[in-house]
């Protein structure tokens, strides 16, 4: 390749108009650049190119509703190429979303990115794809399952979110690791949707950490971090096995489970003695005591690994005294603590990660964690990743930074590896430089200043600039190099000077201004001896041009006129110099110039006094009348200040002035020789966060970050899953804890402890079950004939469906178990186990609607309307819900033509309308009759039949009255969407079986109700099992249209005992008839809350979940 | 969590957009980045940017920006890595990686992105599964493509490798050929210490296909193999500028694709540069390309010309810095060779082949008087497509997806050969996973990274050399 080739390397390399590059001029290219251009072409040609560049040329609605397979994936194309260029196309959400029932995983993949993509904008729209989700969930392959899952999670309805929670679940238990992880995934998009269901998410989470597949694992740190961050009592029974994993799992989630388990380690034992925070001898020249160098100490910037450890832990402030220094050492481990051994010992192998993010939050664990003997191993896997991972080089440097100020030792060996390239990014060189100060060493130092020598020649003249600032710091810090460095800076001075004089370009004397600025800052830690630095520094003061470089010499002198033996004796000839330019310098010059030469006639011997003063009068007087007003006004203050000088001049001595010449010469030391503040207190006054943090890199607090929790801090909770969030400060306890120290909690305890609890209840209850032949009202049965059989068998599977125990599903063969669920087989000999079913039937019990409120009288004239949903069946349609309506005249007034109108427009267009079949020529609502006259205090009840739509959303009418429109909305009650459906226990429990798997849906809740009737009841001799059967079944008899079925209870020992009451209630949704089966099982002591297990069992999934979710609601 | 990637052109032009989570990022944001972009001079945009709005994440790669945004704390390095891996990755499917090549396959990268991603967290990043969900575009398909108008490229099933304890090692691969290939790609770049921590033995559960084996590092490297000699002599406003290449120390083969890239000084009003081998070139950001290819046997290519200084400037007060690049195929500098390559768990013997080459990672010259500065040595070593045949592996009493064959890779480095074998107990983990040495295991994963060992390779510091 010989010229045209690089032709067209730059020509590439200036391509910045998009338009250009679709029209490469052939002409320009020669023989071989034509040819190139062809196979561009070629490279093209089945590609989706032209969909990207015309993806309108097409009628996109037409091709989704193409027959064929090949059009809609053209179409999707064409609409994802829309997306890409920013174009809005969700008015087609309608037609694509038909589309993710196709059997083309490539249709359905592309449906779902438009869908995701859209979905939140079109809520309503998107609930039509829910059944395909539903139904694709149970499809026989993995990859459909988890697409299918991904997308109904990601999609984040309100009103589906149940039935996704429902959906993690069962795929949680997927036989498939990919479906697993996808569901562990799905958790955290649920997360901020249904945080009422918090529990039952940490729950799964708890589950999914004691996955075997690795990937799960990993996917469960994510959603540990999202679900539940603050939860580390959960990690306790996991700890070991995720330390063991750790080096299994993706990379990406070893970043956040190395986190999380560092996060428990602290919470639960605390930071660790050996560890480099209770290190003596660990940094620092600056803490070290006795130190020989007392002027380096305060100047290098470095931090303490007390401060630092304070910036980690927020609420640590407790464990130090007064000055900060000391930690209180009862909330510390030992190294050889079993945990702070198993974290090192499995953080240790990602060191070597090809991760740099793994690298970084591995070598943060042992950063903040490892002795301090084993602090080096972290250093050579973080210098690699500056080589091996460009991009991550910055954010690399950031965290060395923090390592380097505080352990300035570990890096120091190594400073070659910070030695700048040309190539490096200006960030990049500034971070550089910036450690390269940090860890300078006395052996380095030489190295660093041939490296500091050749930066300065460099084009970037704001790195140049940078450079000459480090060479400053390293001078202040290492006392032995100071007059090599002040020699470097002098020569650069003139060498600058010389530069901007002669071209005057932005930028340009930074570098100037900055050299000064250095030779200041070194000059400043021991003027006297650099007095000859000062001196030549002065006398180039008229080579130099540039103001900003002028006034800092002119500072120069005046600040050090008297020092030394040198100075003083060009004292005059510089302030005659400065008093001859005074006129043609700028503003700021002009002002330095003045306090200069205040400053000299302060500490001017008294030999030159008189000299200085007549010098003095006239630099005042050309300044009084500057035309800027600040030299006039600086000249009349120093005038004032020093009046001494000025009276030479005006020649009468008032009385008064000479009375005021004590207190105005005090006044006047303060003022121009007050020590300045060391200028390099600042730099530690800025936050540190913990390493590896995005909090880190862009140095504030981002929303999110969370320090270290509080050591020792953790309470050991096992049962009870609470959220724990605030850790760090809910626990009281803590100090005593940390008293009795860390051995009391051995890790191995955590684990018994931990395993007992969940499931002793449960036997402990299972076992009572014995016969009971008190009751009159029962008849007795017994397990073993076939209801029994089946009865207990529904239960034990009802039982495994709620548990979460999840490890004899995850066999191989498991998928076709899973799939169909069939009854598990009984795992023990069945135990003698008996029940009483009573005879109680849905007339037993009386029915009391509850009243809504539809219109309020004091925003309706007068008119207040009541409603209760019916449990008549409507003769009209069957979708139709029957709502009784009430309406009362509560004012004085007739009122007249009262009625109700639906605000839903009657037969809209509304997409979901065409789709729940047959309904659009269902009106909206029939109402009965309208009333004429309502004359005052009278009521008329009407009946109003309303179209729902099958959702949930409430119905909006308006309430006509007198003529005016008064607006209601009717709030729909699932419950009475269905109507109940007569059938005996055998007929029940026979459909049941037929309605397992992805039609079952259970939830928990517990009932009090029964806690208040005994209370009432007191002690006398009723039975209370019978008791609780009924207050229950007549609460969800008068807010539901159920069928009761039966009502069967356990035959025990213990009277007391409640578990195994069990209901069952049957019935058919209105509008599509199938049936609805609703199992409630109570489990506890009936003199406390009952724990209740509520199932339903419908062909109608969301319907079911949504009816199970009211049941539940109507028990609690 | 990653909240959206964005894909920019060299121009700022949105390319992809894909919204990795609910709370939606309006592409306004890229408008934002751009100007942030322009506003700092080339190269200093930092990879970590905070907006108004989200904090920023860029990997900036062929004139494609990946361009990712979130608006709460996470580990920023997860979100760089990720992002060079969506570059990697994409470069892998579709050969190379510019914008025309971005757009030209949307549907693609499209669903590359959803794969990789989830809720704003990296789903699948093995590209080996990836290939199985999403095949590469290739010839056959794009003909079909124009052909009938329909090719489908997304997988109907499951890769397996998915429940893998090995998941970059598909399980069933059968594959006319029986190869491996070892390459060695050494770059030359800025030198390290460390000690080296194994003994040379690697051994690995190869993916099919391409991959990083290791990466290492050799500190202190005797020599260049080439010499560049820039000499910058400014005098009343004019700057002679006479550069030399040439070779330095004969590797023994011929060294390709030599180019020396230097900046011009600022304050350059003119330059009139020309060389007697090669060409020349001036970009407009004041880039000078001279390209050599290879060094002539009869002369000594070299570069002269005059710089003109802009209107009141005597001398020249930086120095630009000079990089060279070159190629050496064969040859590995630092004098690493593979001893020996050993396949287990597999009946039939694979051709095994290696390749050596070197190649200039960042050698930059900064200073004139220092004619050989900034040598520093990085080497990559990488093996070519590996497809072991497993017709007979399922014979076995364990099923294919429990052995993995195992290559065992010996390195030395001329002078000897270390012994510790880091083989990976492939069957003992997926029989027992709760209870394997794990931590263990890790360290013969297929990214694992040695050092070569320092005293072996070279001595004295090497870093510059001085006349």
């Amino acid at each position: 390749m010989g010229r045209a080739a690089s032709v067209i390397v730059s020509e590439s390399r200036e391509r910045r108009d998009p338009r250009r590059r679709r029209s490469p001029e052939p002409e320009m290219f020669g023989l071989q650049a034509s040819g190139a251009a062809a196979s561009w072409v070629v490279g093209r040609m089945g590609t989706d190119a032209h969909l990207y560049d015309d993806p309108d040329d097409a009628s996109i609605p037409t091709l989704l509703d193409s027959r064929f397979d090949a059009d809609k994936l053209d179409a999707l194309k064409r609409l994802l190429a829309l997306i890409a260029q920013g174009v809005d196309v969700a008015h087609l959400f309608p037609q694509v979303v038909k589309n993710v029932a196709s059997q083309s995983l490539e249709v359905k993949k592309l449906v779902y990115l438009y869908l995701l993509h859209y979905a939140e904008k079109r809520q309503n729209e998107a609930l039509l794809s829910i059944n395909i989700f539903q139904k694709d969930l149970s499809d026989i392959n993995p990859l459909v399952r988890a697409w299918a899952l991904r997308t109904m999670a990601g999609i984040r309805l309100h009103v589906v979110a149940p039935l996704v929670l429902v959906a993690v679940k069962k795929c949680a238990r997927d036989p498939s690791a990919y479906v697993r992880k996808c569901a562990t995934y799905a958790l955290c998009k649920l997360q901020d949707l249904l945080p009422e269901e918090s529990t039952s998410l940490e729950e799964t989470v708890d589950v999914l950490f004691s996955d075997n597949s690795p990937g799960v694992v990993g996917a469960t740190a994510v959603a540990f971090n999202s679900v539940c961050p603050n939860c580390l009592p959960l990690i306790s029974k996991h700890f070991q096995r995720l330390c063991e994993t750790l080096p299994d799992i993706e990379e990406w989630a070893q970043i956040l489970l190395i986190d999380i388990i560092l996060r428990y380690v602290i919470a639960r034992h605390g930071l660790v003695k050996e560890s480099s925070i209770f290190a003596s001898n660990l940094p620092l020249e600056g803490h070290g005591s006795g130190d020989s160098a007392p002027n380096g100490n305060e100047t290098c910037g470095t931090t303490s690994t007390i401060t630092l450890f304070r910036h980690y832990i927020e609420e640590y402030s407790g464990c130090f005294d007064t000055e900060g220094n000391v930690i209180n050492c009862s909330s510390v481990t030992s190294s050889t603590n079993n945990d702070v051994a198993l974290l090192l010992k499995c953080t240790s192998p990602l060191l070597w990660s090809r991760n740099s993010g793994v690298i970084l939050a591995a070598a943060s664990v042992h950063w903040i964690m490892a002795p301090v003997d084993q602090l080096n191993r972290v250093v050579g896997p973080i210098l690699f990743t500056l080589r091996s991972s460009p991009d991550a080089t910055y954010v690399m440097l950031g965290n060395i930074l923090v390592f380097a100020k505080t352990a300035p030792q570990l890096f120091a060996p190594f400073y070659e590896d910070f030695f700048i390239c040309t190539s490096d990014p200006y960030q990049t060189k500034a971070l550089k430089l910036e450690i390269l100060t940090t860890i300078a060493t006395e052996s380095s130092i030489p190295a660093i200043f041939e490296e500091f020598q050749d930066y300065i020649s460099d084009p970037d003249r704001r790195f140049v600039a940078d450079t000459v600032a480090a060479i400053a710091l390293c001078a202040q810090k290492l006392p032995s190099i100071t007059t090599t460095c002040l020699e470097g800076l002098l020569a650069l001075v003139f060498h600058e000077s010389y530069i901007s004089n002669s071209a005057q370009f932005d930028g340009e004397a930074a570098v100037l201004v900055q050299a000064i600025l250095s030779i200041k800052a070194i000059v400043r830690t021991n003027p006297a001896s650099h007095e000859k630095v000062i001196v030549r520094l002065v006398r180039s003061l008229d080579k130099i041009k540039e103001p900003a470089a002028r006034s800092l010499i002119i500072w120069i002198f005046g600040e050090y006129s008297s020092i030394g033996n040198l100075i003083p004796k060009i004292t005059p000839a510089v302030l005659k110099y400065l008093a001859w330019s005074f006129a043609a310098e700028v503003l700021e010059t002009k002002l330095q110039i003045l306090n200069a030469a205040a400053k000299v006639i302060i500490h001017s011997p008294e030999e030159h006094l008189e000299e200085f003063k007549k010098i003095m009068a006239h630099v005042i007087k050309l300044a009084t009348c500057d035309l800027n007003y600040d030299v006039r006004d600086r000249a009349r203050f120093i005038s004032r200040l020093l009046p001494y000088c000025t009276t030479c001049v005006n020649g009468n001595n008032s009385s008064c002035q000479s009375h005021n010449d004590d207190t105005f010469k005090e006044l006047a030391d303060h003022i121009f020789d007050g020590k300045m503040p060391s200028t390099f207190h600042s730099t530690s006054n800025y936050r540190i966060y913990l390493p590896g943090s995005l909090s880190q890199v862009v140095l504030h607090a981002a929303p999110g970050y969370a320090p270290l929790p509080k050591p020792q801090s953790m309470e050991l909770i096992h049962k009870t899953m609470e959220p724990t969030r605030g850790v760090g400060n809910s626990s009281e306890s803590i100090n005593s804890d940390a008293e009795s120290g860390s051995s009391t909690y051995d890790s191995g305890s955590v684990y018994s402890e931990s395993e007992g609890g969940g499931s002793s209840d449960r036997n402990a209850a299972g076992s009572n079950k014995k016969e009971n032949l008190e009751d009159p009202m029962a008849c007795v049965y017994d397990a073993s004939i076939d209801q029994g059989q089946t009865a207990r068998d529904v239960e034990e599977n009802f039982a495994s469906l709620i548990t979460t125990d999840l490890t004899e599903l995850m066999s191989k063969s498991a998928l076709e178990t899973w799939l169909d669920e069939a009854p598990a087989e009984p795992v023990q000999a069945s135990t003698q186990t008996s029940f009483a079913r009573v005879s109680f039937t849905n007339r037993n019990f009386e029915r009391k609607p509850k009243l809504h409120i539809l219109l309020d009288p004091s925003n309706s004239n007068g008119l207040s309307v009541l409603y209760a949903f019916s449990s008549e069946v409507s003769p009209v349609s069957r979708l139709l819900v029957c709502v009784d309506v009430v309406f009362e005249n509560v004012s004085t007034d007739q009122l007249v033509d009262i009625t109700i109108k639906s605000e839903e427009a009657s037969g809209s267009e509304d997409a979901l309308d065409e789709t729940s079949h047959g309904s659009a020529s269902v009106p909206t609502i029939v109402l009965d009759k309208e009333i004429q006259l309502l004359a005052p205090q009278q009521t008329a009840k009407v009946v109003l039949q309303v179209h729902f739509h099958h959702h949930l959303l409430p119905l909006k009418l308006s309430v006509l009255c007198n003529g005016k429109r008064h607006p209601a909305k009717l709030h729909p009650d699932i419950a009475y969407f269905v109507r109940p459906l007569p059938m005996d226990l055998n007929a029940f429990l026979c459909k049941e079986n037929q309605l397992r798997g992805m039609f079952e849906y259970a939830r928990r809740c517990t009932f009090k109700d029964h806690l208040q009737k005994l209370e009432q009841i007191g002690d006398e001799h009723t039975d209370k099992n019978l008791m609780i059967a009924q207050s229950l079944a007549a609460k969800v008899l008068s807010n539901a249209n159920f069928h009761l079925v039966s009502m069967d209870m356990p035959v025990t020992f213990s009277i007391d005992d409640a578990s195994g009451l069990c209901w069952r209630f049957s019935s058919e949704i209105l509008s599509t008839s199938n049936p609805c089966l609703i199992t409630i099982v109570a489990e506890g002591h009936i003199s406390e809350p009952l724990e209740l297990a509520a199932k339903v069992n419908s062909e109608d999934t969301a319907f079911g979940l949504n009816l199970l979710n009211r049941v539940v609601a109507i028990i609690e | 969590m990653l909240q959206c990637i964005f894909l920019l052109s060299d121009s700022g032009e949105v390319m992809v957009e894909k919204q990795m989570t609910a709370h939606r990022v309006d592409r306004a944001i890229c408008g934002w980045f751009w100007d942030y972009v322009l506003a700092h001079a080339a190269g200093d945009a930092s990879k970590v940017v905070v907006s108004p709005t989200h904090y920023l994440f860029q990997v900036y790669r062929n004139g494609v920006t990946f361009l990712a945004c979130t608006q709460v704390e996470m580990p920023p390095l997860m979100a760089i890595e990720f992002l060079s891996r969506v570059a990697d990755v994409l470069t892998d499917y579709l050969g190379d990686l510019h914008e025309d090549i971005i757009k030209d396959n949307f549907v693609l990268v499209y669903q590359i992105l959803d794969e990789m991603m989830d809720n704003g967290y990296p789903l699948t990043t093995e590209p080996n599964i990836l290939k199985e969900m999403i095949a590469p575009p290739n010839i056959v398909s794009k003909m079909l493509n124009v052909v009938t108008g329909k090719s489908s490229n997304i997988g109907n099933k499951l890769p397996d490798a998915t429940a893998s304890f090995v998941p970059w090692r598909t399980t069933v691969v059968k594959d006319a050929s029986n190869e491996v290939y070892v390459n060695i790609v050494e770059e030359l770049d800025a030198c390290v210490n460390r000690p080296w921590e194994s003994n040379q033995i690697l051994s690995f559960v190869p993916p099919d296909g391409q991959f990083e084996l290791m990466s290492y590092r050799v500190k202190k490297l005797k020599t260049t193999p080439i010499y560049v000699k820039p000499q910058l002599t400014s005098d009343s406003g004019n700057c002679r500028v006479n550069v030399m290449v040439g070779i330095k120390n004969d590797p023994g083969k011929p060294i390709d694709s030599i180019t020396v890239q230097f900046q011009l000084p600022p304050l350059i009003a003119s330059a009139d540069l020309t060389a007697n081998y090669g060409t020349v070139d001036i970009l407009a950001d004041q880039t000078c390309f001279w390209t050599i290819g290879q060094i002539p046997k009869d002369k000594a290519p070299s570069l002269s010309g005059n710089l003109r200084l802009e209107e009141g400037l005597t001398h020249l007060h930086t120095f630009p810095t000079f990089e060279v690049k070159f190629k050496i195929m064969g040859v590995a500098l630092s004098g690493l060779q593979i001893d020996k390559l050993e396949i287990r768990n597999t009946p039939h013997a694979p051709y095994k082949g290696f390749r050596a080459q070197t190649q200039a990672g960042s050698l930059a010259l900064i200073n004139g008087n220092n004619p050989c500065g900034h040598v520093d040595d990085f080497k990559r070593m990488t093996d070519g497509p590996l497809a072991l045949s497993s017709a007979t592996m399922a014979d076995g009493p364990l099923a294919a997806a429990v052995v993995s064959p195992t290559a065992v890779v010996t390195c030395n480095n001329g002078s000897g050969t270390g012994e510790v074998e880091l083989s990976y107990p492939i069957i003992e983990s997926v029989l027992n996973p709760l209870h394997g040495p794990h931590v263990e295991h890790h360290a013969s994963k297929r990214n694992h990274r040695v050092n070569t060992k320092r005293s072996k390779v070279g001595v004295g510091n090497m870093r510059r050399l001085r006349p």
